[in-house]
């Protein structure tokens, strides 16, 4: 049993598959830190190195194009427990037909790749929809949340174009990083003394802008008021809003 | 009034407007402009009813000088009444939508005065967002039955989408239950957005700064069981509409009993659910798995079988189609295999392109292979099809297993929006 570690990143990834391309290798797993390790296996530890990683991504982009690598990296930020195998396997299945198969839907990495692109796209997808903005006394607008991926950097793009007049703060409260938008230029950020509280991201009493409370209850009001009652539906609405995002929501905040 | 008491009144007064989409169109926002639309729309909440909340959608007021039978704001009715201010309505919009609440506006209204002048205040709202506040979000604005050209043009010019509400499927039904009103009345506007559309699309090709006119189209609403109209009646209606004017959407609103004591209305204890989720996936046969009305319904079978969704009608009425080859047959025939969707068909196609596909594949790739199985055949010994068992074996095998899941309109999930 061959057992290959890497540093979680997606750069080290990409450099195992260099590797084991290079050794002539089929490693039985291709471990991040933390992952379970397999018994008896012999270990190679990949370091990490760009230009190795960079000459595997070309080789993808040059064979597969652009999509197959949106593909890729986003299967890869799903963190699932069999996503590094997959995406070894599926460019071993590209490189050897040498030419895109991501509609080969009945190869098995092929499909698994399909699906945690899928997964993680939904959740960048329920960013758009669920993410809520809170004014702060400054004008500054504040928007936390946690969504079960590392997906906040897909979908800054949207937030930039559709808020543009506005400046804004979107924090990913479970990852501890953010990206600050001066109605100019986004910079990452990292917040050391959160005005806002750890569970729910609203910002503090007295730290939000004098007309918030007036828009929340607006909306509030209206989020009642829309609602048709003999035509109440709860399972409906979970199973479109599950329960994860009521915290953020101003409509469902308790 | 106080602004909340308005959106109160004017919001409740709004919800029986079905439509929340803020789908078709690609707006780009402008150089120190807020907003922009996403073409898929997207929604940014869920009523406790199971509908998606994308656009504030309100009227501008709810007072109206008509009296339709199925209308709660309708003039005989004593209830509060209210009226936004162009600046109040303007102000909720752009609030809500700096909060990501909403992605845009979607503004009604009860008709005051005239058809023109209640047009052009509806007009008037989105012109002030567009141009004073640089507003790049979703606008749909209500046509006015009888209101004038230019003002219609006019509203179109800053709406990504107009509507008219048909809202009861026949003349002589709307002539029982709204006297004031006619077909045509509704038609026309219809037939001038059309052609607002058509020729700014024209223009647009020659001259590419040419202004868009209602970039998502137009929709209308039928109401659902108020009337005795026929499925079929309300199909080939909804179908007219799709080919002849071009409506992007038709949206069916089940009747909510309202006005119990006008005595033209049925007696209804619940608005007709089963019935609505039935004709939207009909609907859905009609726009996207490429089936003719009278595919689905005819003479012999007027009305949709409240137990099956009129796919798997379809499939039972014509076992002689099936099993069909899904390693061979083209988009049409897949799509007409009860459990195969618009995606599955596609995935179909593209996958079947490298190897044979099985029954596991065909599971994993999203068919629902509870229902396939009777109606296909693939790399593999076949099942027992349709023509083996008989449809009413396969209906009762079918029907038997949704009994059992007992989810209220769990089909509806993925039809709104
Ligand atoms: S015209 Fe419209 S608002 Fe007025 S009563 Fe008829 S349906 Fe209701």
């Amino acid at each position: 049993m061959l057992e290959y570690q890497y540093d979680g990143t997606f750069p080290g990834l990409l450099t195992a598959i260099f590797d084991a391309f290079n050794r002539k290798e089929q490693p039985d797993a291709i471990l991040r830190p933390g992952a379970q390790g397999l018994l008896f296996a012999s270990v190679y530890a990949v370091e990490t190195s760009e230009e190795k990683a960079d000459r595997v991504w070309a080789g993808i982009k040059r064979v597969g194009g652009n999509t197959t690598c949106e593909h890729l990296y986003h299967a890869f930020l799903s963190l699932d427990e069999q996503v590094e195998m997959a995406i070894f396997s599926y460019s071993k299945h590209l490189f050897a037909c040498n030419a895109p198969v991501m509609t080969d839907l009945a190869h098995p990495d092929v499909l698994k790749v399909h699906k945690l692109d899928r997964m993680v796209l939904r959740e960048a997808h329920r960013v758009l929809m669920f993410l809520r903005f809170e004014q702060a006394a400054d004008g500054t607008y504040f928007a936390p949340f946690a969504p079960q991926y590392d997906v906040i950097p897909l979908v800054i793009g949207h937030f930039k174009s559709r808020f543009a007049d506005q400046s804004w703060i979107i924090y990913d409260t479970k990852r501890g990083y953010g990206f600050y938008f001066n109605t100019q230029t986004i910079e990452q950020i990292t917040i050391e003394n959160p005005t806002f509280g750890s569970a729910t991201g609203k910002l503090r009493q007295g730290t939000e802008h004098p007309d918030e409370d007036k828009w929340h209850e607006l909306w509030r009001s209206y989020f009642k008021h829309i609602s048709i009652a003999e035509r109440k539906n709860l399972t409906l609405q979970r199973n479109f809003m599950p329960k994860r995002f009521w915290k953020y929501l101003t409509e469902k905040r308790l | 009034m106080e602004t909340l008491q308005k959106l109160e009144i004017l919001s409740s007064a709004a919800k029986y407007d079905v439509s929340c989409s803020s789908s078709g169109s690609s707006r780009m926002n402008t150089p120190g402009g807020i907003g922009n639309a996403a073409k898929a729309g997207i929604c940014h909440s869920f009523t406790e009813d199971g509908r998606c909340i994308s656009l504030l959608k309100v009227l501008f007021t709810n007072s109206c000088k008509y009296d339709c039978a199925y209308c709660i704001n309708r003039r005989s009715n004593d209830i509060p009444r209210a009226a936004f201010t162009v600046k109040e309505l303007v102000d909720i919009t752009i609030n809500f939508y700096r909060r990501n609440y909403i992605e845009g506006l979607f503004l009604s209204s009860g008709v005051v005065k005239s058809a023109d002048y209640t047009m052009e205040r509806l007009a008037n709202v989105a012109k002030q967002l567009r141009l004073e506040h640089k507003f790049n979000g979703y606008i749909h604005l209500k046509a006015i039955p009888g209101a004038s050209p230019e003002l219609i043009h006019m509203a179109g010019l800053y709406a990504d989408r107009l509507s008219v509400n048909i809202e009861i499927p026949s003349e002589p039904n709307l002539q029982l239950l709204a006297p004031e009103k006619d077909f045509q009345s509704v038609l026309n506007p219809m037939g001038l957005i059309k052609t607002g559309i058509e020729q700014s699309r024209e223009e647009r090709r020659i001259m590419r700064k040419s202004p868009v006119f209602t970039p998502a189209g137009q929709s209308t609403q039928l109401i659902i069981g108020a009337t005795p109209d026929s499925d079929r009646q309300i199909l080939t209606l909804a179908s007219g509409l799709y080919t002849q004017k071009s409506l992007k959407r038709v949206y069916y609103s089940g009747y909510n009993p309202t006005n119990l004591y006008d005595k033209r209305l049925p007696a209804l204890a619940a608005p007709p659910l089963r019935r609505e989720n039935r004709l939207y996936q009909a609907d859905w046969l009609l726009r996207f798995y490429q089936f003719g009305v009278n595919e689905i319904v005819n003479d012999t079978n007027p009305d949709l079988d409240l137990e099956i969704d009129p796919k798997l009608g379809y499939a039972l009425r014509n076992p002689h189609l099936f099993p069909i080859d899904v390693n061979r047959a083209d988009y049409h025939m897949l799509l007409r295999i009860p459990g195969v969707g618009v995606k599955s068909a596609k995935m179909i196609l593209a996958a079947r392109k490298f190897r044979r596909l099985n029954s596991a594949n065909l599971q994993k790739i999203g068919v629902v292979m509870k229902r396939a199985q009777y109606f296909i055949t693939c790399n593999e010994l076949p099942a027992a099809s349709v023509q083996d068992l008989s449809p009413e074996r396969v209906r009762s095998i079918l029907t038997m297993s949704e009994r059992r899941k007992q989810l209220p309109d769990a089909v509806q999930l993925g039809l709104w929006g």
